[in-house]
């Protein structure tokens, strides 16, 4: 394989090369090629040579150059010199040195690590991918569980990840967009903006798209996702589940379509169901029971053969009246009538109907095709959802919904269909490394072969009274917790006994002030820490309440031997090629800038846990000998990463061969890419395990006081309305809800030039989005400066939009924008702070995986002219 | 030879990839877009439809800023078609701006960058080097094309929505999609002749 990597060996030596690395400026991380010419980096491409990207990069990417060279950059260790923190507080920074900044980050660390290593709470930003392991293994090796992802997770994937990983055995799902005739999107724009395999995702949808794939999309919004699609449905914010809880009902009962063979085969569609809503369970070895049509009887399900189990039928078993779960949820499906749909969901039953019509008969259930001369189940058809669906407090069943209709119609993870992202690897063909597989766990349902964190999403752990500050043992269907900065987590806390307080913060790159909720709980919430060490590149609004500041490297200057894997992350799912990029430094470190991942190295010696350290990276990058990591030895992270390269690719392939070569790649076979036929595992399409842990969490959260509403904890699924669902106060008559621009990652890349530029060029960016016709009714006009304002008086101002383009009641938001931090001057003021719109409490999130409910119903009140 | 461009609206998902990778080949000041995305709906609630629209210098067959010009400096190359700028004999009068139907040109008044406070190094290396009080605009990245690249908003295009080739030649790609999807330009009734065509959304 050859890279351009051009350097001119003239008798005067000239810089002018381009080397293979990783993007960061999102979590997509597609390659890239930079060009550094006389030390300074000219451009960035893409790198043709890699699956991740395919050499092509979006806005995002190819600016990273002016992120990197911002003058507002950190250079140096910077220490608050005033004790107060604060929304208005000055920190009154100075410079140190990072001897001075390591010596104090030690010395409490070691304090913290000898009282109670819980008390450190570890913070990482989604959007390096690779500083997951670092941090990771560094808190596991301090010994605190109490690792968080900031917003992630509490937006975005507590629903998205938890049903991805039950029910297709990946981080997230997406269409098969080679094969795939009819998309379903809820919430999602997977190939129109960024996020998972972003440009590679962008590049086979609109392949797709020419092919003629139709997409509908249903959002309250219409821009990137449903701007090229072939229908848009809009919806009332947060209702998805109503629409896809229809439409099952619609393809299953009126239109009698499902894949049975499927069902019988690959789900627990046949287990036995009792009075209880429990498994019918063989006496003897505890297996789920089915009904076995040849024989007549129940029987385990591992001993019949999946053609002969009944899907419907009331059968008894030793006294116990009991059916297939198929037929508990073909009967629970039947309320959910178009009719009922449309009231809840403002889209009309006609539509509905005609929806569930297409998809099912597009699914063309029971029919094959050959790819690759291997012959394969075809379902040409997909329903993705993601952060857009499951950021309610229906956070579960919105997801499930959506994805109960791949599953009805046998339409997940073969051709055509819905995708888990490579849920399934043979491991590289030289060395057999990173294989994994998908396999049956209890009850034969699909335990994940690859997952991020150490608690897999099935089997879901034994819930039981918490000692995680975020109380994921206890809510253990959950992620990533909004309990470390609630407003009511010291009730929590004091409620469950939990032993200690968090008193240590870790911070890479995270800004969770902006980008949780609204400023003033999380504030309260930082403001108590004793001490906080933070990772940036810039002062954020975060960095504020920091102690000490610690000038990050940016993806420009840093190595890492992972940015990409694993793979069911961020390589484009479906046919194509297996890709292991890395990340290398193109430029050296500015003023004391240092790469985090070796800081936190040094710091693990300073406080003396480094042999702790060394066995949590053998762990987590499951490195054997003779490449395993010894004893204390300190290794360097660039060690480190040699170390993992060459376990995985042999020793020919270490650090040195990766940052001539860039990457490592292989052809997918089908076999990989279309998985499920050869994987003798079932999911759940009845989620038995539910109601045990529903009843588990009560006991034990009951007693204490915190009520645990069971209807959230039921096996099949429902619409449960959001706060702003219910609200019925008169002039808060608008569901203000916010999307992901495609110019824009987090609340990070409002701070680049470039792309600030392009976004205040951009209609939507930095404004509020309204409906047309519902602005004029109430005298509003396009650019008018407004308060948008929650139903707990909590505001924010900015201009509307008047668009076509978004439902009668939607209030539509660029995330994250509204920075008010001076050491951000170019994002400083510019669009609208959406989160500060959202409460955050119990009341608030989902209680079954603590995902935030993210829509509010708000009031619109102009802004009074100055006087 | 006659270099020309083929949009398709099907595919461009409205990432600004062509805005901002143009911006990062050719080093362009603050304001000066020589590749941009516009983008419009059009419809009415619930029936609607959101335009995506990238735009470049058109490069056209008749170029009115280089009739306009007064100094010679803008021009049409024989050899491939390209409207170009020469700037050491550009006066900055803008004549070519105003008699431009697409308002694709762009003056560069003084020389800038994007932080008040300083000039980036990459500023340093390829935006101090442009020429202040003259006109910029697209040269469909002459110096790549000439050296066997495509100009860089197409090389960089994620959803592979931009095509780059001879409209002379028949057979080349640019030409085919023309003719098969229906390619247009942009205000044909201006009459200049844009070598920049559109595939119908």
């Amino acid at each position: 394989m050859n890279m351009i990597n051009v350097v001119n060996t003239a008798a005067r030596a000239i810089d002018d090369v381009w080397l293979p690395s990783s993007c960061s400026l999102c979590y997509g991380t597609c390659s890239i090629l930079a060009h550094r010419v006389d030390g300074v980096v000219v451009k960035i491409e893409g790198n043709p040579e890699s699956a991740v990207g395919k050499g092509r990069l979006c806005g995002k990417g190819v600016s990273g150059i002016m992120t990197h060279y911002d003058p507002n950059r950190l250079t140096h260790p910077l220490r608050r010199t005033n004790p107060k923190k604060g929304l208005n507080e000055d920190p009154q920074w100075k410079e140190i040195s990072w001897d001075e900044a390591l010596d104090e980050i030690s010395a409490v660390l070691k304090q913290v690590r000898a009282e109670d290593p819980r008390k450190l709470v570890v913070q990482r930003t989604t959007t390096v991918t690779a500083s997951r392991v670092p941090f990771q293994t560094f808190a596991a090796a301090f010994g605190t569980p109490n690792f968080s992802v900031s917003g992630g997770g509490q937006h975005c994937g507590n629903g998205a990840h938890l049903i991805s990983g039950i029910m297709h055995a990946s981080w997230s799902i997406v269409p098969d967009f080679e094969y795939c005739n009819y998309a379903i999107y809820f919430g999602a724009s997977k190939g129109h903006a960024a996020g998972h395999a972003s440009c590679s995702n962008m590049g086979k949808a609109a392949d797709a798209r020419a092919r003629g794939m139709k997409m509908v999309v249903v959002d309250p919004i219409c821009n990137f996702a449903a701007a090229k699609a072939t229908e848009w449905v809009p919806l009332r914010v947060g209702t998805d589940a109503a629409l896809a809880l229809a439409m099952c009902n619609v393809m299953v009962n009126e239109l009698g379509i499902y894949d049975g063979a499927y069902l019988q085969a690959k789900t627990n569609a046949p287990y036995l169901i009792g009075p209880d809503k429990l498994y019918v369970r063989d006496p003897g070895n505890k297996e789920p029971l089915v009904w076995d049509t040849r024989s007549h009887c129940a029987r385990p399900f591992n001993e019949v053969a999946a053609a002969d189990m009944a899907l419907e039928g009331e059968f008894n078993v030793d006294g116990t009246l009991c059916r297939p779960s198929f037929h508990c949820l073909r009967d629970h499906l039947r309320k959910f009538t178009p009719e009922w749909a449309e009231e809840i969901s403002t889209i009309g039953s006609a539509t509905i109907r005609r929806l569930a019509k297409e998809f099912g008969t597009e699914a063309r259930v029971g029919s094959t095709i050959v790819v690759d001369g291997v012959t394969l189940p075809y379902r040409p058809v997909a329903a993705i959802a993601f952060r857009g669906s499951q950021g309610h407090m229906n956070s579960v069943y919105n997801f499930y919904a959506v994805d109960l209709l791949n599953h009805l119609v046998g339409a997940a993870d073969v051709v055509g269909s819905c995708l888990g992202f490579n849920p399934a690897c043979h491991g590289h063909p030289d060395t057999g490394k990173m294989r994994y597989i998908p396999s049956a766990g209890p009850d034969g349902l699909m335990v994940t072969g690859m997952w991020m964190g150490y608690h897999y999403p099935y089997p879901p752990s034994e819930p039981r009274l918490p000692t995680n500050l975020g109380l994921q043992d206890l809510f253990v269907l959950g992620m990533t917790s909004p309990f470390l900065d609630s407003t009511d987590r010291e009730d929590m806390w004091q409620r469950f006994d939990v032993p200690y307080r968090p008193e240590v913060m870790v911070n890479f790159g995270a800004n969770l002030i902006m980008s949780i909720a609204n400023k003033e709980t999380v504030a309260a919430s930082l403001a108590k820490y004793k001490f906080m060490v933070s990772f940036d590149l810039f002062l954020t609004e975060t960095s504020s309440f920091a102690d000490i500041v610690l000038p990050d490297c940016s993806y420009l200057q840093s190595l890492d031997s992972r940015s990409n894997f694993p793979f069911i992350f961020s390589l484009p799912a479906g046919t194509g090629e297996w890709c292991w990029p890395i990340r290398q430094p193109v430029l050296p470190p500015d003023g004391e800038q240092r790469n985090c991942a070796d800081v936190l190295l040094e710091i693990a010696d300073r406080v003396g846990f480094r042999a702790d350290l060394n066995a949590a990276y053998n762990a987590s990058l499951n490195i054997q000998a003779p490449h395993r990591l010894e004893g204390e030895t300190r290794y360097s992270y660039a060690q480190i990463c040699d170390a993992e390269l060459k376990n995985n690719f042999g020793d020919e392939r270490g650090l040195d061969w990766f940052k001539e070569n860039g990457l490592v790649k292989w052809k997918k076979t089908p076999a990989e890419v279309y998985w499920r036929p050869f994987v003798d595992v079932r999911v759940p399409i009845y989620w038995e395990f539910m109601l045990p842990i529903g009843n588990k969490i009560a006991a034990i959260a009951e007693p204490r006081g915190l009520k645990i509403p069971m209807e959230y904890y039921q096996p099949m699924p429902d619409f449960l309305p959001c706060t702003s669902h219910c609200c019925k106060k008169s002039d808060f008559d608008f569901y203000a809800f916010y999307y992901r621009d495609i110019v824009h990652t987090n609340s990070f890349t409002m701070e680049n030039p470039w792309l600030d530029e392009a976004a205040r060029l951009d209609p939507f960016s930095y404004t509020i989005a309204i409906n047309a016709a519902q602005a004029r009714k109430r005298e509003l006009h396009d650019g008018q400066l407004v308060w948008i304002e929650s139903e707990a008086g909590r505001k924010v101002k900015g201009r509307l939009k008047l668009t076509e383009a978004i439902h009668p009641e939607g209030i539509g938001i660029a995330a994250m924008c509204g920075h008010w931090s001076d050491g951000m001057p170019v994002a400083k003021g510019k669009g609208v702070f959406f989160n500060e719109l959202l409460e955050l409490d119990w009341d608030h999130v989902s209680p079954v995986n603590n995902n935030l409910d993210l829509c509010a119903k708000v009031r619109i009140v102009p802004v009074e002219a100055a006087p | 030879m006659k270099w020309g461009m083929v949009i398709d609206l099907k595919r461009c998902i409205g990432c600004y990839g062509c805005q901002l990778s143009c911006k990062a080949e050719n080093g362009t000041p603050p304001g000066v877009y020589y590749a941009r995305v516009l983008k419009a709906e059009e419809g009415q609630y619930p029936t609607v439809r959101n335009l995506f629209l990238p735009v470049l210098c058109n490069h056209c067959e008749d170029p009115p800023c280089v009739s306009a010009c007064p100094t010679g400096a803008s021009f049409k190359w024989e050899e491939d078609g390209i409207v170009d700028i020469n700037h050491d004999l550009c006066v900055g009068c803008r004549s070519c701006m105003m008699a431009c139907p697409y308002t694709n040109r762009y003056f560069n008044d003084q020389a800038s960058h994007y932080h008040p406070q300083s000039a980036t190094p990459y500023e340093a290396a390829r935006t101090a080097s442009h020429q202040t009080n003259v006109v910029m605009k697209c040269n469909f990245c002459r110096d790549r094309v000439r050296g066997g690249k495509p100009p860089a908003c197409v090389a960089n295009c994620p959803t592979v929505a931009r095509v780059f080739g001879d409209l002379d030649d028949p057979t080349s790609d640019v030409s085919r999609l023309i003719k098969e999807r229906g390619g247009f330009t942009l205000h044909p009734e201006v009459g200049t002749g844009p070598s920049v065509y559109y595939l119908p959304a």
